[in-house]
């Protein structure tokens, strides 16, 4: 019954055109009532529920991409890209696949990474001619791909959740091939989709105008090698290091190429604090939906469904991608990790399929629900950034979504995909 | 208020076979036995309904009726949960126990009322040691310079400025990749944690200082408690009290499995004398034992040391 | 009279994201200095992380205050935008008005979180938990005074900006 109330009273309130904030906040108060829970815990959990040290990424590389935009550092950047990637179809569509796989390389935060690419290519691909929504497309997705290529903080999460068995080595290790899978295919739909579309090619300017551009852009590129470089190196964390962005850029904007003036700096300051506010008031009402949910048991409830359907190892790994799918839908990454994972483990390891394996699956699966609405973080950082509605954003997505499933499928039914990197070093 | 619901609501942030997650269960279902099933009580583990700061407040208000946490994110509501939690007060896990089991430990308890909350036992938490990713720490001079991951703790922070470390405040998420890329050179935990963590993978060398002791804490909202009849409080307390040696024997024999396949597996353990970090933390003691109240259970629980039984 | 309340209103929004955009920025210096406390002086400072959350929730409610006004909040304008004028007036009036009550809870409830927290202390800043809350209930005024500007306009029959251009100022 009270779980009727809360979807019902969501659906009703999203249809209406209630802002996504309010719905998940109105849904989750009336939920409270009907299970006779204190509403003041409705508040503590929204305001705990970016009291989150690593969501600071999100504001900070929205804010650094802002100012490299505005300050022309971008420009510059996407002159070399094109030059050097764009003779393909979708060339910046590439790029910014290739830079999120990069990215992810160094940080495990797909809403990071989806905040830091497309506050910098989104603007510069819909110049060039893109269409936002594939801009949008492109972005969402292709940040997932970091939560798969390590270091991955979700993987850490899941390693402590599975109980003791499951080293934190081995599953960075397992994610590397699944990641660069999922990137390569998204790759693909994003040039398929680009040929449907007959986004022009670029034009290779000749070597002279390239090096001319590449030096010019250099400062720029030096942004890349410093946030990476800073990370591994042990100057700063991941989080961190979206701050040093911000700092560098306002150095280089202002000090080097002298084109970030005060009124640049605090309207990209002011765009960027919209723009963080509209996706962490989700997450905050999110947060309180997800405690609601977590509550009412639905997690467990549905997992504990498959023991009843079947037996059948194939069918069982399918059943729970979909639940995964589902639960993914509604909820955040980090607190359904912690609440499948010990329920899925014990029915999965008496079939033979290995921990780190389905931790794997795990990721990309939960990954998916992080651009699937209604409730989908990086989803609505990625369209909150390309000034497009989720909807449209959501109408076209549908060939990225079908490279995310099938890279599941496989990831899911192929184990030495995930296996074949750990068991060769151990 | 609740009132008429039977079933009752408990988190931990703990994973679900682990010591705290089972004497919980263990407790549990002693409630619900001599209650004849009137009174049911659910777990969430794996600190699904949020941190223990935050599920404490939310205990608190009577939106959960059970909570299990570490008395250190006490320490910032009420001040005499403090005493438990200072660096090298107690000789050994004997007398942490002794302790917990008399008057200081019963006053401290006592001590959350105030706050809406009931305390109903103690649980084990074992005692936490340094582990770092540079070598073996016998003496306070070999933490100069080291960068050690703390909690957000005043307590924490001023102890290990106390052995000329410096503290690093790092959400514990990004411990381990912080460990990894050394922005960090160290970190501290019992040893299941530092296992279950998997910290030992990146940080090997742990090093046995047994610098703090804070029990974790069995906690019913007040607001649940007052909904009770006396004859289910009875029952609620003395179930708890049973499940106190219930977690005990968990609690060692985890400590033991941990440590010994820690070693198994290659990490470098090293005993330490622990009187000359415990002389540099008297400064420490008194900058966080100010009221009389205070005073009087550090004394209390001190002339209970290993010296003195 | 609405001309009036715009205008007070309008004033307000700007306040706050100016207001914002100071405390990404100061959040940003936090930052940065955490980072060379620790690897240049050698002396991590305490504070710095929560300094930066607390930043972070105050200006993400200001911000999302402001954002009632200007009407940048993510919605699904479809069901909206298929009906007839009168219809989708309507729904808009009851979005608006979902909107403001939502903005009442957090003034109630928000403010209970407030006053049971003060005495809460915020470890490393030594500050009352309270502090780090307060941005709900005044948010929640804001909000609900914000959506009251809407609810005037939508009923008094002024067309207020198209559904579909409107989100994204
Ligand atoms: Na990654
Ligand atoms: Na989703």
């Amino acid at each position: 019954m009270e779980l009727a109330v809360l979807f019902l009273t969501l659906v009703v309130l999203l249809l209406i055109g209630v802002p996504v904030a309010f719905a998940l906040l109105g849904a989750t108060i009336a939920a409270f009532l009907a299970i006779d829970l204190p509403l003041v815990v409705v508040f503590q959990r929204m305001a705990a529920g970016i009291s989150v040290f690593s969501l600071m990424a999100i504001p900070f590389f929205i804010f650094a991409g802002d100012l490299m935009y505005r300050a022309g550092i971008a420009t510059r950047l996407v002159q070399v890209a094109e030059a050097t990637f764009g003779r393909t179809r979708g060339g910046l569509g590439q790029v910014n696949v290739g830079a999120s796989m990069l990215f992810g390389a160094v940080s495990g935060s797909a809403i990071a990474c989806a905040s830091a690419m497309g506050s910098t290519l989104v603007p510069l691909m819909k110049e060039k001619g893109y269409d936002a929504d594939y801009a949008v497309n492109v972005t969402a997705t292709g940040a997932i791909v970091g939560l798969l290529i390590p270091p991955s903080h979700n993987m850490i999460i899941y390693a402590a959740a599975s109980g003791t068995g499951v080293s934190i080595g081995d599953l960075f290790l397992a994610g590397v091939f699944p990641g660069i899978l999922t990137g390569l295919l998204l790759m693909i739909a994003t040039y398929v989709v680009a040929r449907r579309r007959g986004y022009p090619r670029g034009i290779f300017p000749g070597w002279r105008p390239f090096l001319r551009a590449a030096v010019y852009a250099l400062p720029g590129l030096l942004t890349a090698i410093i946030i990476m470089g800073g990370i591994l190196s042990g100057i700063f964390t991941a989080t961190e290091s979206s701050a040093i962005a911000v700092i560098y850029t306002i150095l280089v904007g202002a000090l080097v190429y002298r084109t970030l003036g005060l009124a640049e700096f605090m309207a990209a300051a002011i765009q960027s604090v919209k723009t963080t506010a509209m996706v962490l008031l989700i997450i905050a009402s999110a947060t309180g939906f997800g405690f609601a949910l977590a509550i009412l048991e639905v997690p467990a409830e549905l997992a504990n469904l498959i023991g009843i359907i079947t037996d059948n190892p194939i069918l069982i790994l399918l059943l729970i991608n979909v639940i995964l799918l589902l639960l993914g839908t509604f909820m955040d990454m980090a607190p359904l990790i912690v609440i499948t994972t010990p329920i899925f483990l014990p029915i999965l390891m008496p079939l033979g399929i290995d921990p780190v394996h389905f931790g794997i699956i795990l990721m990309l699966n939960l990954g998916i629900g992080l651009v699937t609405p209604p409730v989908g973080s990086v989803l609505f950082v990625s369209s909150a950034i390309g000034k497009i509605p989720v909807e449209r954003t959501v109408k076209t997505i549908w060939p990225f979504y079908g490279a995310l499933v099938l890279a599941l499928l496989l990831i899911t039914y192929i184990p030495e995909l995930s296996m074949a990197l750990p068991n060769y070093f151990n | 208020g609740r009132g008429g619901r039977s079933t009752l609501f408990g988190t931990d942030t703990h994973p679900a076979e682990y010591p705290t997650v089972r004497a919980f269960r263990y407790f549990g279902d002693l409630v619900e036995q001599r209650s004849g099933g009137r009174l049911r009580v659910k777990i969430f583990p794996g600190g699904q309904l949020g941190a223990e700061r935050d599920t404490l407040e939310i205990t608190s208000f009577g939106g959960l009726d059970f909570n299990r946490v570490n008395l250190a994110p006490l320490n910032s509501i009420e001040p005499l949960t403090t005493i438990f939690s200072l660096p090298f007060l107690f000789d050994s896990e004997a007398h942490l126990r002794r302790v917990l089991d008399g008057k200081p430990g019963e006053r401290v308890l006592a001590s959350l009322a105030p706050h809406d909350m009931i305390g109903l036992c103690f649980y084990d938490s074992g005692a936490r040691s340094f582990y770092n990713t540079r070598g073996p720490i016998e003496r306070p001079s070999d933490m100069r310079g080291m960068k050690i991951r703390v909690q957000n703790s005043d307590l924490y922070v001023a102890m290990i400025r106390g052995l000329g470390a410096d503290a690093t405040p790092m959400d514990l998420g990004e411990v381990y990749q912080g460990l990894v890329q050394g922005v960090i050179d160290g970190a501290e935990n019992n040893w299941p944690s530092y296992e279950s963590g998997r910290h030992y993978e990146v940080a090997p060398y742990y090093s046995l200082t047994r610098h703090v002791m804070a029990p974790e804490v069995l906690l019913m909202s007040k607001v649940s408690w007052d909904n009770l009849s006396a004859a289910d409080r009875e029952i609620v307390m003395e179930s708890a009290r049973e499940s106190v040696p219930y977690m005990r024997g968990l609690w060692d024999a985890r400590v033991a499995a941990a440590q010994e396949a820690l070693v198994a597996d290659g990490v470098r353990v090293n005993e330490v004398d622990s009187e000359p970090f415990r002389r540099r933390m008297h400064p420490v003691w008194e900058s966080f034992v100010t009221s009389d109240a205070q005073k009087e259970i550090m004394r209390a629980a001190l002339a209970m040391g290993d010296g003195n039984a | 009279m609405l001309d009036g309340l715009k205008r007070v209103n309008r004033a307000a929004s700007a306040a706050l994201l100016h207001a914002g955009a100071a405390g990404l920025i100061v959040m940003t210096a936090v930052i940065g200095w955490q980072v060379f406390g620790r690897f240049v002086l050698n002396d991590s400072p305490s504070w710095a992380e929560q300094l930066a959350l607390i930043l972070m929730i105050w200006y993400v409610f200001f911000a999302a205050a402001a954002g009632v006004r200007e009407g940048f909040h993510i919605r699904i304008v479809a069901v909206q935008t298929a009906l007839p004028s009168a219809g989708r007036r309507l729904l808009r009036l009851a979005a608006h008005v979902i909107v403001g009550l939502s903005g009442i809870a957090l003034l109630v409830w928000g403010g209970e979180l407030v006053a049971r927290t003060w005495s809460h202390v915020i470890p490393t800043l030594g500050l009352p938990r309270g502090v780090a809350y307060l941005p709900l209930p005044l948010s929640g005024a804001l909000m609900a005074f914000f959506a009251v500007e809407l609810i005037l306009e939508d009923g008094m029959g002024e067309d207020s900006a198209d559904v579909e251009d409107g989100q994204w100022s």
